[in-house]
């Protein structure tokens, strides 16, 4: 299994009955990829909708996630290419 | 009435006191906001003119869209010879001004000259005119006090558009400011020194009745209906409206620190340890704990859906400032170590009430502090340097005088500014697009000509940034001609061809959903050939070159697109 730390961002962050949830620490089997981590967390935004930052670097759903990786989700920008924005 | 007849320019001289209304040229029939200043100080301003002499002019355009309340669509623009760049300026901002302009048919306000005798005034225009008032009595009030003033003499559904002490001294980071839907004078056109070149003409505040005149004519109701309707629906249907109603703009914060970009002590780090404390999730947090007079969502101008604004409230629960933005937090917390919002909203109300840009004092109160005159983290005396502005001592106006000025004043090679105008809460060196458009933009680095942050790239990998920035750059440039908030961008971007539809239901035109982008490149064409005639070369569309030496922590990135690539920019 690897470990993996998930900051959520905004939306993304979850009001529970033990509180806002903001982090989270996440074991994955090896050779996880970062879907199979959105799988796991049910987050409903597509990924094209998402920011997906691993270690300060943005990556894409098809990366694979090593051991003690920080993980940062965040909701991105999406829409018609030409008139894309990003702010 | 006939579109013809509706729309006029208005010419206003601070020298004779003329005042004339002039019919809309046709060649700037089809432009407005960023695309129609630049059109006009093209045509009109000497690009090597002296930014605050007499043929200088400062010139108030509201976008193509403006004055039927589409949400996020009733920006002002203000455009003028820049004295902190030296070149082209546009600055823009919400509130109410572009909306009443746009009820008096007044596509464009032309201020020119240079009063011969010294005193201050006020211009009042309503549907019947324009016409001069005495205000000796404001000199030396800050923007709150003049404000609350003005609207209790003009009524308080007027706009307002003023200076503070910071515009009256021509202080390079003096901006102007404007009512916001509340009466609020805290939406400021805030980049570039627009305001001092508003103080230069003696001019303190221009009051608009937009309430005298009427709705602009609509060539087809019903086509704009259906487009009004599509497009409201389109951004209330962005997931990113929800972000940016919730958190506002202070969502950028945690982002910026995950990407290693926050500005931090001066930009030698891009992570501050305190970010958390001043993140957009943590000021929800206190700002709903408080309650009272906080609000965490708030609309700056009428009809908005998104309202990404706020009013930021203390302890107590009292408004200390509203709003309370990222580019603020960035520049005046992280960056010059300060870990606690309250802190920052009192700095800012400070600026505010001067007059000035919280961006270009932030990044100088920066500056300041590599050269050892306070500390970091040391908000009491951040807060009494900016009283040296205020008091108008030889310190205070080295620092009003923004980043690069400090730099120079205290040997200080660390200055975060291209253009001598200073950085946004972006380093440039993680965010390598951004750095392009700061780096190349007419404009100096601003963080509303073009950000990249949300790409999904590998922003520290140079390859494929300039087109990046190119992109974005276009496009922002178009939506500042249409008077659209960054943040209108949410709902065109999943309708775009509802652009098109507005402006042929609105003016009978007929133009493609390309418009976007012809305005955006016309604009960009335009601001670029007056900073050539005005002396710019390659070496002002550089990044200071210490970014291109010193490593940025985490990532140890330094700033390495191409100077040759950075020329190609506007290559298309």
């Amino acid at each position: 299994m690897i470990h993996i730390n998930v900051r959520l961002h905004t939306i993304l962050q979850r009001q529970t009955n033990q509180g806002l949830i903001d982090k989270v620490e996440v074991s994955l089997p090896i050779g996880s990829t970062m879907q199979d981590l959105l799988d796991y967390l049910r987050v409903e935004l597509s990924p094209d909708a998402l920011l997906l930052v691993i270690n300060g670097i943005v990556a894409d759903e098809e990366t694979r996630l090593k051991d003690n990786d920080i993980i940062n989700l965040m909701p991105a920008i999406s829409g018609g290419e030409s008139e894309r924005l990003y702010f | 009435m006939e579109q013809r007849d509706f729309y006029k320019v208005y010419r206003v001289n601070m020298r004779t006191h003329d005042i004339s209304q002039e019919p809309l040229p046709q060649s700037w029939e089809r432009l407005g906001g960023r695309a129609l200043l630049a059109r006009i100080l093209l045509d009109e301003v000497p690009p090597t003119c002296e930014p605050l002499g007499p043929f200088n002019k400062l010139i108030f355009a509201p976008g193509l869209l403006v004055g039927y309340s589409l949400s996020s669509c009733d920006r002002i623009s203000i455009g003028t010879k820049s004295p902190l760049t030296g070149g082209i300026k546009e600055s823009n901002a919400g509130g109410r001004t572009g909306f009443q302009l746009m009820q008096l048919g007044i596509r464009a306000l032309i201020i020119e000259g240079k009063p011969d005798e010294e005193g201050w005034w006020l211009l009042h225009v309503d549907a019947q005119g324009a016409k001069f008032v005495e205000a000796d009595e404001f000199v030396g009030k800050g923007v709150y006090e003049t404000a609350d003033a003005l609207l209790e003499r003009y009524g308080r559904k007027v706009a307002i558009a003023l200076i503070g002490q910071g515009g009256e001294m021509q202080l390079s980071s003096a901006g102007i400011q404007h009512l916001d839907k509340d009466g609020v004078p805290s939406r400021i056109s805030a980049r570039g020194g627009v305001g001092a070149v508003m103080g230069s003409k003696g001019l303190k505040a221009i009051i608009f009745d937009g309430a005298t005149g009427e709705k602009p004519p609509v060539a087809d109701p019903k086509a704009f209906q259906a487009a009004r309707k599509k497009y409201t629906q389109a951004v209330l249907n962005h997931p990113q409206s929800k972000v940016y109603h919730d958190y506002g703009t202070a969502a950028m914060t945690m982002m910026c620190q995950s990407l290693g970009s926050l500005p931090t002590r001066n930009f030698s780090n891009g992570q501050f340890e305190k970010a958390e404390f001043i993140s957009g999730e943590y000021m929800r947090k206190i700002q709903l704990e408080r309650d009272d007079e906080c609000e965490v969502s708030h609309a700056c101008m009428s009809g908005c859906v998104i309202q990404s604004s706020n009013v930021y409230g203390g302890p107590d629960g009292k408004v200390i400032v509203s709003p309370l933005e990222y580019e603020t937090i960035g520049l005046m917390g992280s960056n010059l170590g300060i870990g606690d919002l309250d802190v920052i909203a009192r700095m800012n109300r400070e600026v505010n009430d001067l007059g000035l840009d919280s961006i270009e004092i932030g990044a100088a109160l920066g500056v300041a502090a590599e050269a050892g005159l306070m500390d970091w983290g040391d908000g009491d005396r951040a807060m009494a340097l900016i009283e040296e502005i205020r008091a108008g001592s030889p310190l205070g106006r080295i620092l009003g005088s923004g980043a690069s000025v400090t730099g120079k004043v205290f040997n200080i090679e660390r200055v975060p500014a291209v253009k001598n105008q200073a950085m946004s809460a972006y380093d440039p060196r993680a965010i390598k697009g951004t750095g392009v458009t700061y780096a190349t933009s007419p404009q100096g680095a601003d963080h509303t000509c073009g950000l990249t942050i949300r790409a999904k790239v590998d922003h520290l990998d140079p390859k494929g940034k300039v087109d990046l920035s190119r992109g974005s750059q276009i496009s922002m440039a178009g939506y500042d001609s249409l008077g659209a908030c960054i943040f209108a961008g949410f709902g065109f971007s999943l309708v775009p061809e509802v652009i098109s539809e507005f402006l042929n239901s609105r003016y009978g035109w007929d133009v493609e959903p390309s418009i976007l982008k012809v305005l955006g490149k016309e604009s960009l064409k335009l601001e670029r050939a007056f900073n050539l005639r005005a002396g710019f070369t390659a070496a002002d569309d550089r990044l200071p070159e210490w970014m291109t030496r010193e490593p940025l922590p985490p990532h140890d990135a330094v700033f390495d697109v191409p100077g040759s690539e950075l020329d190609m920019l506007f290559d298309w």
